[in-house]
């Protein structure tokens, strides 16, 4: 098969280089355009933070990879980006590679199963510019599933792998059913809005945010259909909340151990939980003494992050299993066209010996026995073909020794003088 | 049908001691694969514990609640039996092995001291003492899962305190649940308690000439009773929560099994049948 792939990724080049070459959808489109039918018959055009990757089918056997890294770093950089910053791939190893990237084992956070939907979505551009033919619409569904293989079969994305995705595990670690918890984000920023937007997802009852500067806390409670209350009534109102969330860049603290135990006896010491996901950090450590207040801060939510990451890891053999399994799958498809072309050609050539032979006889024959002759003749032609033909396609469809196969056909047409085209080359500059 | 029996009594301590094992595998590999298997190992030591218990009734012509090592049988069987039924109304399965270790605990000692007794005293054969002894141990298998998920939550609750993210965070459900858990066995086996003890001080006087209020077995439950009942209105009334009512919970076990063995072991009540 000549699938080529480039990548440029987290492995092989800085952020500043993967930014430079990240391809909005709008863009992609426009790249689709430049590449059909000059670069490729078919196609996919990947990019994500973290990579930007081309599939094709080359239009062209003289097509290298240098081709199209320059095709991409003509039409997007500026930045001296070299050959060294991509990763090249061909036939099996590029099948390979998406399917590494689609179940998640090659992104920068193990198991991350966004990578799913953005290799999907990419497929469906390539379909909608008609940039997906036969070829790439079977690998997409193979991809497809490797991807929920690796989800449901492995734990490879079991687990949180970030602060504020452990800070919710944590959370439902304490408390059953979050539907009927009320929480307080403090601080507008990223990591408040990331962590606020987790426990919406998770259902949590109610969200209320508060910030030094109100504008910005009004736009993230209107993002998150939160409540806001002013920050000056922070201490004050703090009692009401079942979980307080703090991400802010204050320099000092903004909540004391004895704020904490103020609220805890309003609250009757029904369980607080405080995630100081700040640095420097926002809530007194101190608190974490006090019946019922569950603290957390950075480093006790990076125990969980690293914890998971390294469960994770210990899923990758599995997911690889999956893979070799579905490349089988996928070349075994992949061979059996390539046998059918074959198994036609020495069916005709044994057909038009036969031929011409009864032709060249039939007027030693009566009209009766010509046709008995037609019919027993057939017979020995399939005789002699059937085992043969079963073997091509039996080894054709196993897909595992691609090249093995490849020599028994290449035999096959040598030995008989049959020479047509077949579909893909294994030869690349 | 003896040799049934005995064959029944040699085989259910190792039945219960495989189902904790597979229960634990489970518990400390924290795979999928026994999910279902193990519920079904469970319901079949269950289900031939139960057909013992039948056949044993049959065969000796009394329920096996006439001394202390037919209802540690009795107790296995209860603890399991309710751990099963929890299981299936709240689907958690990964606290298993923490209530099967007391069957085992119950069912090795009645399996080794449990004696063929075909006589039993004329006051054993009481239809009330059927209910007594019945609620009461309801009663007790309650309170033990309550303080077996009391002793759960503990430990979750340290975890999670001092950010020790190990195999009871990972494997136990939270908290809340717990705690939940643990009071509502407290309160099934108050209910029972309190039936237990209703009967027991109506037809105990009449039953035993000897009977004294002053008896240790006595004094021992109704103080766990005591206990069991200002946990629950506490609890109830949102004075108490988390780690004081599962102390309290598991306080009351402690002295519940306490009373029991000096009761029965120093046959210092009228409550000793052995």
């Amino acid at each position: 098969m000549n699938l080529l792939a480039v990548s440029i990724n987290h492995r092989t080049a800085p952020v500043e280089l993967r930014e430079a070459l990240y391809v909005g959808s709008a863009e992609v489109v426009n790249l689709i355009n430049d590449a059909k039918g000059k670069l490729f018959s078919e196609g996919l055009i990947l990019s994500t933070c973290n990579r930007t990757e081309i599939y094709g089918i080359p239009v062209n056997k003289n097509l290298s990879y240098f081709d199209i890294q320059n095709f991409i770093t003509e039409k997007k950089s500026s930045h001296k980006i070299n050959p060294e910053h991509f990763q090249s791939f061909l036939s099996r190893e590029a099948v390979k590679h998406l399917f590494r990237v689609i179940s998640g084992i090659d992104s920068l956070l193990i198991g991350d199963n966004q990578i799913f939907k953005q290799v999907k979505d990419s497929f469906q551009i390539s379909e909608e510019m008609q940039f997906a033919g036969f070829l790439m619409k079977r690998l997409f569904d193979s991809a497809t599933i490797v991807g929920k293989r690796a989800i449901t079969e492995t734990e490879i994305s079991e687990g949180a792998v970030t602060v504020s995705y452990a800070a919710v595990q944590l959370i439902e670690k304490i408390f059953s059913t979050l539907n009927k918890k009320s929480a307080l984000v403090i601080g507008a920023g990223e990591t408040g809005e990331t962590a606020a937007k987790h426990l919406k997802d998770r259902g949590i009852g109610a969200i209320t945010i508060t910030n030094r500067t109100i504008e910005k806390a009004e736009n993230l409670a209107l993002k998150l259909n939160a409540k806001i209350i002013p920050f000056s009534n922070l201490k004050d109102q703090l009692s009401e909340f079942d979980i307080v969330l703090s991400a802010t860049s204050s320099p000092e603290l903004i909540i004391t151990k004895d704020d904490i135990h103020k609220a805890m006896k309003k609250r009757n010491f029904n369980p607080l939980v405080l995630m100081d996901i700040a640095v420097p950090r926002d809530i007194d450590p101190e608190s974490k003494k006090i019946d019922y207040v569950f603290y957390h801060d950075i480093d006790s939510l990076n125990i969980i992050v690293e914890q998971n990451l390294a469960k994770r890891k210990a899923e990758i053999p599995k997911v690889e299993k999956i893979i070799e399994e579905e490349l089988n799958n996928f070349f075994g498809w992949y061979n059996s066209l390539q046998a059918a072309p074959t198994i036609k050609s020495l069916r005709d050539y044994f057909e038009s010996i036969r031929f011409e032979e009864v032709e060249k006889n039939k007027n030693k024959f009566s009209s009766g026995d010509l046709e008995k002759l037609d019919i027993i003749t057939k017979r020995i032609i399939n005789k002699i073909l059937h085992h043969p033909t079963t073997e091509l396609r039996k080894s054709a469809e196993s897909g595992e020794e691609t090249a093995e196969s490849a020599t028994r056909l290449g035999i096959l047409r040598e030995l008989f003088g049959i020479d047509n085209h077949r579909p893909g080359e294994e030869k690349r500059p | 049908m003896i040799d049934f029996i005995d064959d029944l009594n040699i085989i259910l301590p190792f039945l219960y001691i495989i189902t904790f094992g597979i229960y634990l595998y489970d518990f400390l590999k924290g795979k999928k694969e026994f999910t279902n298997s193990k519920r079904l190992f469970l319901f079949i030591t269950l289900l031939l514990h139960s057909i013992y218990l039948i056949t044993r009734t049959i065969h000796f012509g009394h329920p096996p609640i006439t001394n202390v090592f037919e209802i540690f049988t009795v107790l296995a069987f209860a603890v399991s039996f309710s751990y099963f039924i929890l299981e299936l109304v709240t689907d958690i399965r990964g606290t298993g092995p923490f209530i099967i270790i007391i069957s085992i605990l119950f069912q090795v000692i009645s399996s080794t001291k449990i004696e063929h007794i075909v006589a039993v005293n004329e006051v054993l054969k009481s239809n009330l003492l059927g209910i007594h002894v019945f609620s009461a141990l309801v009663g007790y298998s309650g309170i033990t899962i309550s303080a077996v998920y009391g002793f759960l939550y503990l430990m979750l609750y340290k975890e999670i305190k001092l950010n020790q993210f190990g195999l009871i965070f990972n494997r136990l459900p939270n908290l809340e649940v717990l705690e939940k858990l643990s009071f509502y066995s407290a309160i099934i086996g108050f209910s029972l308690l309190s039936i237990a003890i209703t009967i027991g001080i109506i037809w105990l006087p009449k039953a035993f000439p000897n009977f004294s209020y002053a008896d240790p077995k006595l004094i021992g439950t109704s103080i766990v009773w005591i206990l069991y009942g200002i946990g629950i209105l506490s609890k109830l009334l949102g004075r108490w929560r988390g780690k004081k009512v599962v102390v309290l919970s598991i306080v009351g076990f402690i002295i519940a099994i306490l009373s029991t063995m000096l009761t029965n072991f120093l046959s210092l009540s009228f409550h000793s049948f052995y």
